[in-house]
């Protein structure tokens, strides 16, 4: 037998996940050997400093382009970007759930999560001052997975990553301290529909490798470019493929699982999964796409093209019956989703080569910003039963807290993409992208999309304002540090992008780079 | 692996495809039973069915590592996993009738039975007439136990790695779905309880269950010297057996003991 030789492994350039992973692992060994009343402060600490420390390490790398640990893992300017911004992301989602000041309870998060619901054991912890810490090396693993997952150059890896940063979503969102059965139940329905959904993606996989013989999303491309793409093995699988990720991105008619997960799980953990799982998974498809099938264009065009309509159409349409707040935010995700495959669709023709991809990015972070900031707003109106998200509750808010109401606004209308907000900049930049690549019927019902999607939001900000509060109304929370910072740090985003967005689409621009 | 069986590797022989045609049924019918059958145990088991006709597949494709791991951890490890499981929870769990969704079922099976036909088809229609290739160069170089072992460190390394994030996630989240943690003092330890029970009026054990010659459950109580029942031989939480009737001692009365409703007759809680 021959001697092996271990692959170089770049670990510089994996370093930011690495970070994250460490942190993560850390993160275990504090929950087994430190007291339990020093734990809350480590566990916080070092999940901020795992994600701040990715940011910074993907500062540090920028620049580099190569592929390593034997070409499972791409270091691109594409990859470093959603790293950065996953790794951003992650960091205000985990100053959300690290918010003490809102809950009286002290913690938006369980304190013994095997407790039956309703039993007396239960009811007895229900204002307990802790809570499972767990869960923030569990969400420390999920950005993890989510930063490996947008960066993946092998459909194994791949894979493994959707993993790594699935199942932690999956426990974590059955963690709320409010409302448990309604959290669980979310928790259940993620895992049963994204297990399905994993298959799917698993089945592609084998469908790909019995075509091509090879997991490398590189090597796959040239296999696909020598021979033709019409295999039926190529086809099925490449469908296949697309369903896992449009799962996990959320995107109708995969959508299902999302309104109810997006309701039932605490609103810290939904606001990391409206944003750093969109996030990543739009990574993972864009990669997918333009290096493993960027030569096999038309036979996935068409797919993504439709899928894109109805996603828009689907979440701009539903999100008007809607009569929470979470659930409105969440078809607002899905409508967000299909303007972001517009820009994927841009990608494509060879002149306007790399527009298309570092619109899609700007997007992802701007759409990604104004959503966390949208749910951190969701926790602080609340009543006697925790988070009031009914929207008959919001009627009138301004009132009652002129100051909540305005930066509610303000993500409204980034969100339905009003000029001056980043909202309007991201949209404006993925729609001319498209527009340039010829892709002008979208780009029409995409505006169309976006018109019935601003009526939803306009709503909501006429409730606010122009209602007559409710008599039983909720409480507006003084919000902790955490959560002040989120909103700054959003709303600061919002406005800052939409007015001067120059430098960080320059920066998008200069990261449009795919190696593989 | 013997040097012939490589060489011949890249040819169907005709034993390999008498064992598909065997192994092929099972298979599925293992597959359809999982679904079909009503009873969770049954299902677990048609499953593992398949899963040992899979590992019989591996080992007919010069696979006999992934054969060996198919069947010891699969259906090994795996199964009784799910078996253990199933036994915990409780065997007697029937699927629910109600329909949340009017009509799911019926479009469920149509949508499965034209999803499995769409896929079949089309693999069966991009595989019909394709030779296979490279079956003998991977398995050249040390075997198969070795090439896995190679790629699992070279070209696999990071995907490698990687479950192990996936291992530590599974087992912190079973800790939170399972684990309670007690406050310290909330409940006497076993060193407490031993305590308390040698200070107490009685620190011996309690009396057992009765054992008489028609019946040796523990719902039967016993019975003292004279016929009246040992009052501390009762179980708790259970619904107790009438004690028979010995010292009036007839046989109608023995009858009446252990012909009560069948539901009591094992113990089962009430």
């Amino acid at each position: 037998m021959p001697d092996l030789s271990a692959p170089s492994i770049s670990y510089l350039g994996l370093a930011p996940v690495l970070i994250v992973l460490g942190a993560a692992c850390i993160g275990v060994l504090v929950e087994a050997f430190v007291p339990r009343h020093l734990r809350w402060n480590a566990q916080v600490s070092l999940a901020l400093l795992g994600t701040v420390g990715a940011l910074a390490a993907v500062i540090l790398v920028a620049g580099r382009n190569e592929l390593t640990a034997a070409r499972a893992v791409a270091v691109d300017g594409a990859a470093l970007f959603i790293e950065g911004t996953i790794a951003a992301l992650g960091a205000l989602s985990i100053l959300m759930f690290a918010e003490r000041a809102l809950d009286p309870a002290k913690s938006a998060f369980v304190a013994s999560a095997a407790l039956p619901v309703g039993s007396s054991a239960d009811r007895k912890l229900a204002t307990a001052p802790y809570s499972q810490t767990e869960v923030f090396p569990l969400a420390s693993f999920a950005i993890g997975g989510m930063m490996l997952f947008a960066a993946s150059n092998n459909l194994l890896v791949m894979f493994v990553a959707l993993e790594v940063l699935s199942l932690p979503l999956y426990l974590i969102c059955g963690m709320a301290r409010r409302r448990r059965l309604l959290s669980q139940e979310s928790a259940v329905k993620y895992f049963l529909l994204g297990s399905f959904a994993s298959a799917f993606f698993l089945y592609g996989l084998a469908l790909i490798y019995g075509y091509s013989g090879t997991v490398d999303l590189g090597e796959i491309r040239e296999v696909a470019a020598r021979s033709g793409a019409s295999d039926a093995l190529f086809v099925t699988g490449l469908a296949l493929l697309i369903v896992g990720l449009l799962f996990k991105a959320g995107i109708a008619p995969f959508h299902a699982w999302t309104p109810d997960v997006y309701q039932g799980a605490p609103t810290a953990v939904t606001a990391l999964m409206a944003s750093c799982t969109k996030v990543a998974a739009f990574g993972a498809i864009l990669r997918l796409l333009y290096v493993g099938f960027g030569t096999s264009e038309w036979t996935w065009r068409p797919l993504i093209y439709t899928i894109a309509i109805v996603s828009m159409v689907v979440g701009a349409i539903l999100g008007i019956t809607q009569t929470d707040v979470k659930r409105m935010l969440a078809y607002s995700s899905i409508a967000h989703a299909g303007f972001l495959l517009v820009g994927v669709i841009a990608l494509g023709d060879a002149a306007t080569a790399g527009r298309g991809l570092s619109s899609t990015l700007f997007y992802l972070l701007t759409y990604g910003l104004t959503t966390v900031g949208g749910f951190a707003v969701v926790t602080l109106v609340r009543d006697g039963d925790g988070e009031a998200t009914h929207l008959s509750k919001w009627a009138g808010l301004a009132s009652r807290s002129p100051l909540t109401a305005a930066v509610m606004t303000l993500f409204l209308l980034g969100l339905a993409g009003l000029p001056l907000t980043s909202g309007f900049t991201g949209k404006f930049a993925v729609f001319r992208a498209a527009i340039d690549d010829g892709a002008w019927p979208l780009v029409v019902v995409a505006l169309l999309a976006s018109a019935i999607a601003a009526f939803f939001y306009l709503r909501l900000v006429v409730l606010m304002y122009f209602s007559a509060p409710a008599e039983d109304g909720p409480t507006v929370g003084v919000p902790g540090l955490p959560t002040t910072i989120v909103l700054a740090v959003t709303a600061a985003a919002t406005v800052i992008l939409g007015l001067a967005p120059g430098a960080v689409l320059d920066l998008a621009e200069q990261a449009a780079v795919l190696v593989g | 692996m013997s040097h012939a069986a490589v060489l011949a590797a890249d040819v169907v022989s005709s034993g390999e495809a008498g064992a598909f045609w065997v192994l092929g049924p099972i298979a599925l019918a293992g597959a359809i039973g999982m679904v079909l059958s009503r009873n969770a145990i049954h299902s677990a088991l048609w499953l593992v069915l398949t899963m040992l006709s899979l590992g019989g597949f591996y080992f007919v494709q010069q696979a006999p590592f992934l054969g060996a791991v198919q069947i010891i951890v699969y259906t090994g490890a795996i199964m009784i996993l799910f078996l253990f499981v199933l036994m915990l929870v409780g065997r007697d769990y029937s699927d629910s009738i109600v329909e949340t969704l009017r009509g799911q079922r019926v479009a469920a099976i149509l949508l499965g039975i034209g999803f499995a036909g769409l896929v079949g088809g089309l693999i069966a229609d991009a595989t019909s007439g394709v030779e296979s290739v490279g079956l003998a160069e991977s398995n050249a170089d040390g075997g198969n136990v070795a090439a896995i072992a190679r790629l699992l460190f070279t070209d696999y390394l990071l995907a490698f790695e990687l479950t192990s994030a996936l291992l530590i996630t599974a087992a912190v989240g079973a800790m939170i779905l399972a684990h309670i943690e007690h406050e310290s003092g909330s409940r006497p330890g076993q060193k407490e309880q031993s305590i308390a029970r040698i200070k107490g009026p009685r620190p011996q054990t309690l009396t057992g269950p009765g054992v008489f010659a028609r019946g040796n459950s523990v719902a039967a109580p016993a019975l003292l010297p004279d016929g009246s029942v040992a009052e501390d031989s009762r179980a708790t939480g259970m619904k107790m057996r009438q004690p028979p009737a010995i010292a009036s001692g007839s046989i109608d009365d023995l009858d009446d003991v252990t012909v009560d409703s069948g539901a009591n007759r094992d113990g089962v809680p009430t």
